[in-house]
């Protein structure tokens, strides 16, 4: 395969001198361009799954700004691209706010009515773009002989240096945080993932050779027309040929490119006439909604799956109470206080003042009939929301408004209810996602590795390592869902039935998996219903009714509370 | 005063234009981005209607809704049902693919020229003091109203409505009592793509239009439904009524380019600063569906 890419790189590198027929000049040109982009919108797009619809604002943005430097400065345009670059970069650092808050629709429309925004601004900015009449840039000044050459070659180049970006971010820890937010936003900041200035990095990262390729393609043009400089169509040809290859793979975009540019030429021959603009309307919408709805992994990925077909199926092994590694050992556990904290949901108190302390090192029983708020109450000491009223507080230090990521970096760990992994990276990904380590730490590194090895020794999926998390059974999930949390070495675990759902054995391996972990240090606070297992495991227990503390007290003592009884047995608050 | 006036009744219109926008938004939670598409569709079959027989143009809003009735039902079928399994952005993205479709054949039906349905009292306008109203201004707003009351009637006095307003709040919640929730999103995608052909015949009385309208449209549609948070009936129709004055006014004493600007930036600045719009709230995130 790399000698396949080395051979088509040469050729490519070649090809001008050899053949130097313009019109196939000018197409890979423009292949090239396509490429640039849809290789750039594929890190926010592809790898992070916040699609953009306004990505060719970037190339607008670029050429504009490349254009009106090399006219105030009187320099050659490829001198003043980079600054393209950099307006692309400042534009998608302020957009890119706009995912701090919300999720994929609103960026989805963001980034759509920039597009349009920017489009009637250069428009009517005449001072500066000279409206209506377009910018025209200096005719080139080298022999006409090699007159597309520098524009091939800078364009070439970009896209090599985009690919370079690519698979740099694809195989660091940032590309890893970036995939995780992709599969699922908030778990990935509960384990520890910085998600708002990952996705920010993202953004811009995916803006940059898209404003600095505008420059040089502006030049190319000779002249700018806002129409065509902010057009929808190049964004949605951007996405279509990341789709086509497959989004999410470094070379699937690149592969969309040349297959879509030289197809959009043939449309060009194809339909003429007043109606021709309608017609290309039509097969490029329509070649959309295809790949959306018969092709939606693309080329490249889909041909890996039907290749992957033939796969033995992994053998899970009994959950083999191994020792617990040593560098498990956290020393003193965490200390848990929750006071006066108060959540409505509309005109639905959940929580009404509740007040409980979880001492370091022990496990506390969190139980209390269904909508008792004991759920609810893991997401507000998570950071999966904010409480209305009350402080929480971790080892005396208020967290109640802190990030989710920074909760869990402060050691804080959390499973689910439900289990939320990853589902379509490898077990391995799943457990090391979150762990320490700078954004240009290679994704997974050997220390990691080895440490996941033997977390997954401990409960006995070793052999799962490197499948998809999906393709795990439930009572599997769960225990990733555990190990993936210890890796962040947590000093207080939250746990969210982590017997619902699973066999007896099992039950009894999580429990005295659980013992294990908390005798060297770490504290739980474990909701359940199975009281027998939340009975014999914890050493206090607090009782959760109507969103106050009803009870609390050691197993015993709770389970003779005549309020803790009547509150189980009718199910309500008194 | 008269621009402001004459904002809330294009205000009016545009309140139903968004409603299907905003329909759609709150029970699927899909940007449905055919709306542009849909409403010029909408105001050219208006146009061929009445060029054909010479009836009224307000005559032919229900004749324009059960046709675009079926149209959403055919695009919920054929393609949102088939994209939902890869999920929220291929659904936004096979909805602007069917858009592309849908102008590519309107150019090919109508033409790229402008098209105007002209009625006999155009030209007339009704006074009341100072204030000018032009008459099919007046009977656009009130056709409006008129549907948007009967679409607020529907949603709390019926079992449909209440069936709609229950996958709103909680798809999974709502199947559990009973309510086949796929159907509902069928029959609320449906009603909302024809709420929008709707506003189209009204639009098409009111303005000229061309096949590319639909973008200029589709991005006042969803400034409206941002701002007045996405999903929110009330919002929407608040919504419009501050759109239609904010654009009346940046058209009469601002510049027209730039007055097409201005549903963008209120897109983009809504987002940036309360993405939950001016009445969206922030609902539970539910921990089961997480």
């Amino acid at each position: 395969m790399k000698i396949l890419i080395a051979m088509a790189g040469a050729a490519l590198v070649a090809l001008p001198a050899l053949w130097g027929d313009a019109y196939y000049l000018n197409m890979l040109i423009l292949i090239f361009l396509l490429a640039i982009m849809a290789g750039s919108w594929n890190v926010m797009g592809g790898y992070t799954g916040y699609i953009s619809l306004g990505q060719s604002a970037f190339l607008g943005v670029g050429a504009y700004a490349t254009a009106i430097a090399a006219d105030a400065w009187s320099i050659s345009p490829f001198l003043a691209a980079p600054l393209g670059g950099l307006a692309a970069a400042a534009l998608a650092a302020v957009l890119g706010l706009v995912t701090f808050r919300a999720r994929g629709n609103a960026f989805i429309m963001i980034t759509f009515a920039m597009l349009y925004l920017l489009g009637v601004v250069a428009l009517n900015w005449t001072s500066v773009t000279n409206g209506n009449d377009g910018m025209i840039l200096p005719a080139p000044t080298w022999s006409r002989d090699y007159a597309l050459w520098p524009f091939y070659y800078a364009l070439l180049g970009l896209l090599v240096l985009t690919l370079l970006m690519s698979k740099a971010i694809a195989s660091s820890r940032f590309g890893l945080g970036l995939m995780a937010i992709r599969e699922d936003e908030g778990k990935a900041a509960g384990i520890g993932v910085n998600t708002s200035a990952a996705k920010l990095a993202a953004f811009v990262a995916s803006s940059v050779p898209i404003g600095v390729a505008g420059g040089v393609y502006g030049y190319y043009l000779g002249f700018l027309d806002s129409r065509a400089m902010f057009s929808i169509v190049t964004s949605i040809m951007i996405v279509l040929a990341a789709l086509l290859g497959g989004s999410g793979t470094l070379w699937g975009p690149v592969l969309g490119a040349f297959l879509l540019e030289p197809f959009s030429q043939l449309t060009n021959q194809l339909f003429t006439g007043p109606t021709a603009g309608a017609w290309r309307l039509i097969v490029f919408g329509g070649l959309l909604l295809a790949v959306l709805l018969f092709l939606p992994k693309g080329i490249i990925p889909g041909v890996r799956q039907a290749l992957d077909r033939r796969r033995p199926a992994a053998v899970g092994r009994r959950l083999a109470l191994a020792d617990v590694p040593a560098w498990l050992a956290v020393g003193d556990g965490a200390r848990l206080e929750v006071r006066d904290v108060r959540k409505r949901f509309g005109g639905h108190t959940v929580l009404d003042g509740l007040d409980l302390t979880v001492e370091p090192g022990s496990i506390t029983g969190l139980i209390g009939p269904n909508g008792s708020g004991k759920t609810t109450l893991f997401n507000l000491i998570d950071g999966g929301m904010r409480p209305d009223h009350g402080t929480i507080l971790l080892d005396g230090r208020p967290i109640e408004t802190a990030a989710r990521w920074a909760r869990s970096r402060a050691g804080l760990g959390r499973t689910h209810q439900i289990t939320r992994l990853f589902p379509r990276l490898s077990v391995l990904r799943n457990v090391v996602a979150g762990s320490d380590g700078s954004w240009t730490a290679p994704a997974i590194t050997g220390a990691q590795a080895a440490r996941g090895a033997e977390l997954l020794e401990l409960v006995g999926l070793a052999d799962y390592r490197d499948l998809p998390a999906a393709e795990l059974s439930y009572g599997q999930q769960k225990l990733i869902e555990l190990v993936q949390i210890l890796m962040l070495q947590p000093r207080l675990v939250l746990l969210d039935e982590p017997a619902g759902g699973i066999n007896p054995t099992q039950i009894e391996q999580m429990g005295a998996l659980i013992r294990e972990l908390n005798r060297t240090g770490t504290t739980f606070l474990v909701v359940e219903h199975n009281m027998p297992f939340v009975l014999g495991l914890c050493d206090t227990v607090h009782v959760l009714a109507g969103g106050r503390r009803l009870a609390s007290g050691t197993p015993q003592e709770v389970r003779e509370d005549p309020l803790v009884l009547d509150a189980y047995l009718t199910g309500a608050s008194r | 005063m008269q621009a402001v006036l004459f904002g809330l009744l294009v205000g009016g219109v545009y309140a139903l234009a968004s409603s299907g926008l905003t329909l759609i938004f709150g029970v699927m939670r899909i940007v449905n981005l055919t709306h542009g598409a849909v409403l010029v569709a909408g105001a050219f079959l208006t146009y061929t209607i009445c060029t054909a027989t010479g009836l009224d143009p307000f005559v032919t809003i229900p004749v324009v809704g059960a046709v675009l009735f079926c149209l959403g039902w055919l695009i919920h079928r054929l393609v949102v049902q088939r994209a939902e399994h890869g999920g929220e952005g291929t659904v936004i993205l096979s909805t602007l693919a069917l858009a592309m479709v849908l102008e590519g054949v309107t150019i090919l039906i109508w033409g790229q020229e402008p098209h105007t349905v002209a009625t006999s009292y155009s030209r007339t306008s009704f006074r009341l003091g100072d204030l000018v109203f032009p008459t099919t201004q007046v009977y656009g707003s009130a056709c409006a109203l008129v549907l948007l009351a009967a679409l607020y009637v529907l949603l709390n006095r019926t079992w449909l409505g209440r069936a709609v307003r229950a996958a709103t709040a909680n798809p999974q919640g709502a199947e559990l009592v009973g309510i086949r929730v796929e159907r509902v999103n069928v029959a609320a995608f449906s009603l909302g793509v024809a709420l929008t052909g709707a506003a189209g015949a009204i639009l098409a009385v009111l303005s000229p239009f061309t096949p590319d309208s639909g973008e200029q449209w589709i991005g006042l549609g969803l400034a409206i439904v941002v701002l007045g948070g996405m999903g929110s009936l009330g919002g929407a129709l608040i919504g419009a009524l501050v759109l239609g004055v904010a654009e009346t006014l940046t058209a009469t004493y601002g510049s027209p380019g730039w007055a097409t600007a201005m549903p963008f930036a209120v897109i983009v600045l809504t987002l940036l600063l309360r993405p939950q719009g001016i009445f969206g709230i922030r609902v539970r995130e539910d921990v089961v569906s997480a």
